[in-house]
């Protein structure tokens, strides 16, 4: 089997095998089937790319996101205020609670906005998440899961202390042997299609059928 | 059958053990429709049928799964396989009798596995619900010998060349093998927790992704060019379809758990390889209907291409719902719910399905030498499969949205159920549609083998007009 390189996206094939692949192709019939050489149009190639690219986009983790521990810290630390303690219905101490935090410029309000409670919802969790804090925890490192408040379940990089790093990452190595997976799949198949006769040859369906 | 059993090969009339398969995929294919909609009734009318053990849903729901997978779907693999291969290298099958006995032992094996699971002799894993001693059985007894028969017939074929279908047949035959052993392996070994929880849907994925999705694929592959006399439109487009099945459906499998404590990397990764099975649709969608170029007019009036250009139609809605439902943007909202319902009958009762009743539709004509003995017929049950899949799939698409909805802002249960209801009738009335039918299809099928135009030597079936 001899392979030329002289011009790959031509062919990988030598001038021999290409004229042995047309006859091949030309004079034998499959059970009646005939098949053409066209590449691939323009439009879909288009496409096959957009799908590798929306892959990784609509895969990160960024996106359907449990909230975590952390964005609900403002929130707790306000509901002993005087302000809101001198409110007696539930939705307007939570509408004060969540324009205050958001004028005051939390880091967390896109993730509270995705992620609304009700002041219920911070009476049950807020005693998991006091205790979490007096325990200095990283507090974007716990999920809340219903009326739970759990360590998440990433292993990130190893800190000074002993610990690891227990937040989502935006990258992770799934996504890297992804990479090397449609690597080697394109690859293979450019070399698989390039050994062919290049796709200017059309196929003469007359010789055999 | 019996009496071929036990004959010589060269006895054996070719095209036998396809017909036999044929026939009892058809025979499996109303049994499974049959409980299907007998389930759908139990989820639309509490009441209907209550009181016996036996015919609790709990009992049929998976007793309806594997008639539907091992019985019509692989049967009719089966069936396209035996008369499909050898015709692609112009030689015979290399064993008719082997195909006889598979055939006999697939029927009496599927039997005694369903029985058991009826009276709830079960793995408990969905999709691997039959106990291990049988999923051995199938292994040996089913799977094997059907791919020793491809892949020998292959071989011994009289072309230099492999058509696409038969790279599929022949790659999808051991790699279903595979499937199975791996897939079952939670039970040969005891594996309990997680493990089992991966293990079950990395079966239950690459059944339908290294199995269903490529043969169905395959036969395509077959039926538009030999039907509609275009050469196939591009054969390395069938290389980049055929490659990126292997490639980027084998994975993981961790898609099917995005909720579950896996590693949240290896869910990344079968994340995006999920998303990427739009790469085989695309060039198997595109591919296909290239081919039907000037032969459109067959869409309407020729029965094999009508239920064949249908099922690819349906792998556009089936691959992009597949695609993304499973990302974790997506699937928070829509997993454990009847959407999961609706897809898997894209998947078998829409896509698949189509394209496993072209390769019998035209395979018992060609095979018997009958001509179809009513078009009328075959349309009627056409559009019963079209209107009464559609109806499911619609319908249990809206129930699985509102039950999304329900589940996140913790509706409670019985007002979900309520709301859903009308949606379990439609199911139920699209179930019975398809059931009826398939008992249409039976008989015309059976019409054909007595009664059908005789189709005369040298001439292929889609080239005589109907007659009735």
């Amino acid at each position: 089997m001899s392979w030329k390189f002289d011009n790959p996206l031509h062919s990988l094939a030598s001038e021999d095998q290409n004229v042995a692949a047309r006859e091949l192709w030309e004079g034998e019939s499959l059970g009646g089937i005939k098949e053409n050489n066209n590449r691939l149009p323009q439009p879909v190639v288009g496409l096959l790319i957009l799908t590798i690219i929306t892959a990784f986009l609509v895969t990160a983790p960024l996106w359907g996101q449990r909230p975590t521990a952390a964005i609900y810290e403002e929130y707790i630390k306000l509901m002993d205020t005087p302000e809101v303690k001198s409110i007696a219905d539930d939705g307007k101490k939570m509408e004060y609670i969540v324009n205050k935090v958001r004028t005051s410029g939390s880091k967390w309000v896109a993730l509270q906005e995705r992620h609304p409670v009700e002041m219920d919802d911070l009476r049950i969790i807020r005693s998991q998440i006091e205790e979490l804090q007096q325990k200095n925890a990283y507090m974007d490192e716990y999920t809340v899961v219903g009326n739970k408040i759990v360590l998440a379940n990433f292993e990130g990089n190893w800190r000074d202390d002993g610990t690891r790093v227990r937040t989502q990452p935006w990258w992770d190595k799934g996504y890297t042997i992804d990479i090397f997976f449609i690597v080697i799949f394109c690859v293979s198949v450019v070399i698989v299609v390039k050994r062919l006769p290049n796709y200017s040859w059309v196929p003469d369906h007359d010789k055999s059928h | 059958m019996f009496k071929y059993l036990f004959a010589k090969n060269e006895d054996i009339p070719p095209g036998s053990a396809a017909i036999f398969f044929g026939f009892s995929s058809i025979l499996w294919f109303i049994v499974g429709t049959g409980l299907g909609s007998f389930n759908a009734a139990k989820l639309a009318f509490p009441d209907f049928v209550t009181g016996i053990e036996m015919l609790s849903f709990g009992h049929m729901r998976q007793v309806h799964v594997l008639a539907v997978i091992l019985g019509w779907i692989s049967m009719a693999f089966a069936m396209a396989m035996m008369y499909i291969t050898p015709a692609l290298g112009n030689t015979k099958l290399w064993s008719e009798k082997l195909g006889l006995w598979n055939c006999f032992i697939w029927n009496l094996g599927l039997s005694v596995g369903l029985i058991l699971l009826w009276f709830g002799v079960t793995s408990g894993r969905e999709y691997s619900d039959i106990i291990w001693p049988v999923d051995l059985a199938i292994i040996f007894g089913l799977l094997l010998p059907l791919g020793i028969n491809v892949w020998m017939t292959i071989k011994t074929r009289r072309t230099q060349g492999i058509y696409t279908t038969n790279w599929f047949f022949g790659a999808a035959t051991f790699m279903v093998i595979i499937v199975f052993t791996v897939g079952n392996s939670p039970e040969f070994f005891q594996l309990t927790g997680l493990t089992e929880a991966y293990l079950t849907w990395w079966f239950a994925h690459n059944v339908l992704g290294l199995w269903i999705t490529p043969v169905a694929a395959a036969i395509s592959y077959y039926i538009v060019p030999k039907v509609t006399g275009n050469p196939l439109y591009s054969h390395r487009i069938g290389h980049l379809h055929f490659w990126s099945v292997v490639v980027f459906y084998s994975t993981p499998a961790a898609h099917h758990l995005m909720s579950a404590p896996l590693p949240e990397w290896l869910k990344s990764f079968a994340s995006v390889e999920g998303v990427l099975i739009l790469v085989p649709a695309i060039a198997f969608v595109s591919n296909l209907l290239l081919t039907m170029s000037g032969k459109w007019k067959m869409f309407v009036e020729n029965v094999e291409i009508k239920f064949t250009i249908t099922g690819v139609l349906l792998a556009i809605p089936l691959n992009m719902q597949g695609g993304f439902q499973q990302t974790r943007a997506i699937n928070w909202y829509i997993h454990g719910t009847g959407w999961i319902v609706a897809h898997a009958h894209l998947a078998l009762l829409g896509f698949s399905t189509f394209l496993e009743a072209a390769a019998v539709y035209y395979g018992l004509q060609t095979l018997l030498r009958r001509k179809l003995y009513s078009l009328a017929l075959a349309n009627f049950h056409f559009w019963m499969l079209l209107i009464g899949f559609a109806t499911y799939w619609i319908s249990m698409t809206i129930a699985g949205l509102i039950q999304g909805a329900g589940k996140i802002y913790e509706v409670p249960y019985i007002d979900v159920v309520i709301a859903e209801h009308p949606y379990m009738i439609a199911r139920w009335v699209g179930g019975t549609m398809v059931f009826l039918g398939n008992c249409v299809w039976l008989f015309n099928m059976w019409k054909t083998m007595r009664q059908g135009t005789l189709i005369p030597a040298g001439r292929l079936p889609h080239e005589l007009a109907y007659e009735r």
